[in-house]
């Protein structure tokens, strides 16, 4: 038996002599929501293809389930539903008609009716040809194509794309219960606190690197603290000037940090000034992803 | 897999009705206005010893040489623009366009793939052949009391459907084409080379002792478009090699899919290389 649903060594993948992915070591475990996260030509799409063996790697190996997606792909994509970042669909087909052959070219047949179930939890018209839908209503037809077999591995590339946010909630809603039902699920997206919502772990690829693996909670509270701090005097402007802390506000008396390492040296220094009130701001999966790609420094390293 | 050959079918419905019926609309034009030209084609026909008529195979003397001239040679190169357009199209042009990526994303062996398109290109182009050679046939049939010829209806509709494994070599060329270029564009203009190259150069080398050698080469040597063919039918054997030359570049279609990188739109040995030291990393 595999260990995990999702494994990768060393996956490089080289478009010419452009980088696509560099040395991607993932290990994505059964049962888990992975989020990947990164900027648009980080490599998060490329990843995702050379799962579902679109592409092939240029050196490395990928596995789902144990099976190499390469060299037993068929067998690897078996039980995998997929929604790709660039949907597109065969215009002239009904979606009724869509999914009926899509859902027939599957190997193993889960529940032949559940896309009609999805199509009604996400208000889709089945009976509607493709090219007349919208931009939001074809996403659907992917959201659906990619749930309808009840796959034990969803890998979904920004899959809220182009939907209103009630839909977006309601596809949120098919993954967590996917998830409950046992289906792991490797998901990209730019809707951070999305991610932070459903996402047992989060992997960050910058420059087609993989440069934190980290279950979100370690990520929102190990990663940085801010900290507000009340005194009995106002602080002097010098009182935290050292490495890895940075003031972000002054109100009075009161001076809010935040602290990237040293904490507790921060801490002695803080009760040397005399605390008088102390409170931890929340810091968001977007204020940790934006410290990952921090403005003009290129991002931080990991 | 049945599914997938239904839509490939339904997706070619439109193409099949609509290049069948002008496909069609060609021969019955032709076929229709031989009575009242009939006449005049035997005082053009020094015009049409010129060396350039010759090269494009045109020879009006007779009933036969007229329409070897107008419809089986140009019903065929007609088809093959159609086997270039749908060829190309079918993986290259749906790589383009991005709607490849679900398909192949399901668990199908990439070659079951392959197949089921090509299974339903070649259907496809024998749907509107046989549509073009029963319109040629009919017509036929109609003005059959106005002329003198051995050639008969159901002969006329075999010797154009004998233009199948013509058009069908091209079509599968063109859909390994469509697997080794890096996009539609190019895999059309290269298959649009190897037809018209083929056509003219078949012609020509017909016609010019010194090129006699090269005549092989060419597809279009292998259905001859010509009175004597019309009246005693093509050669198997000719037609044999053009099936044989589809079922090489479908094998090809095969392989270099297998092998190819989905939505890079790269020649083959434009894959992916990491680079040495010495390419600053």
């Amino acid at each position: 038996m595999a260990d995990y649903a999702i494994e990768t060594h060393g996956l490089s993948v080289y478009y010419g002599r452009h980088r696509g992915i560099l040395d991607v070591n993932l290990r994505v475990e059964k049962g888990e929501v992975f989020g990947f996260l990164g900027p648009n030509g980080a490599g998060k799409t490329t990843t995702q293809r050379v799962l579902m063996d679109i592409i092939r790697p240029t050196a490395g190996e990928a596995r789902m389930f144990g099976r190499d997606c390469q060299k037993e792909s068929v067998a690897a994509r078996d039980r995998v539903g997929y929604l790709p970042g660039e949907l597109s669909l065969y215009d002239s087909m009904k979606v009724r008609e869509f999914f009926e052959m899509y859902f027939s070219l599957q190997r193993s047949n889960n529940d032949p009716g559940h896309w009609r179930t999805l199509s009604e939890r996400l208000q889709l018209d089945t009976s509607r040809r493709i090219g007349q839908l919208s931009r939001g209503n074809k996403q659907k037809v992917g959201v659906v194509a990619a749930f309808m077999n009840k796959p034990d591995l969803l890998i979904l590339d920004e899959p809220t794309t182009g939907l209103d946010p009630l839909v977006q909630q309601t596809v949120m809603e098919l993954v967590r219960e996917a998830n409950g039902a046992g289906a792991t699920v490797f998901f990209s997206s730019h809707i951070l606190p999305e991610v932070q919502a459903v996402c047992d772990r989060v992997g960050i690829i910058r420059e087609g690197q993989l440069v934190a693996t980290e279950r979100v909670e370690d990520l929102t509270t190990q990663h940085f603290k801010r900290i507000r701090f009340g005194f009995a005097t106002v602080p002097p402007d010098n009182a935290f000037t050292q490495d890895g802390v940075t003031v972000l506000a002054r109100d009075g008396q009161g001076l809010t940090l935040e602290i990237h390492k040293d904490l507790d040296q921060v801490m002695e220094r803080a009760a040397a000034l005399g605390i008088t009130d102390i409170e931890t701001i929340p810091v968001s999966l977007e204020e940790i992803f934006l410290a990952y790609y921090g403005k003009g420094n290129g991002g931080r390293d990991a | 897999m049945l599914r997938l050959l239904l839509q490939e079918f339904r997706s070619r419905r439109n193409a099949i009705i609509g290049w069948g019926i002008g496909l069609c609309f060609f021969p019955v034009v032709y076929v229709g206005l031989y009575p009242s030209l009939a006449d005049q084609m035997a005082s053009f026909q020094e015009i049409m010893d010129l060396a350039i008529y010759q090269a494009l195979g045109i020879s009006m003397a007779s009933f036969e040489g007229y329409m070897a001239s107008t419809v089986t040679n140009l019903v065929p190169l007609i088809l093959c623009i159609y086997g270039v357009i749908n060829g190309t199209g079918t993986l290259a042009g749906e790589e383009d366009s991005g709607r490849l990526e679900l398909i192949v994303a399901l668990p199908i062996p990439r070659w079951q793939i392959v197949t089921v398109k090509a299974m339903a290109l070649g259907v496809a182009l024998l749907l509107i052949l046989a549509i073009a050679a029963a319109g040629a046939a009919l017509t036929l049939v109609a003005i059959g009391n106005q002329v003198e010829t051995t050639v008969t209806p159901l002969g006329l509709f075999f010797n154009l459907l004998a233009a199948w494994p013509l058009a069908m070599a091209v079509g599968m060329i063109s859909l390994w084409l469509g697997t080794f270029s890096p996009s539609r564009r190019t895999a059309a203009m290269l298959a649009t080379v190897v037809v018209l190259a083929s056509y003219l150069g078949s012609n020509l080398a017909g016609m010019i002792t010194s090129l006699e050698g090269i005549q092989k080469i060419f597809l279009f040597h292998y259905y001859e478009a010509s009175a004597e063919a019309l009246k005693g039918g093509q050669q198997t054997g000719n037609l044999l090699v053009l099936l044989a030359v589809a079922l090489v570049a479908f094998g090809g279609a095969v392989l270099f899919f297998q092998i190819r990188d989905l939505t890079i739109g790269a020649w083959p040995w434009q894959r992916g290389k990491i680079p040495g030291p010495e390419a600053g990393g």
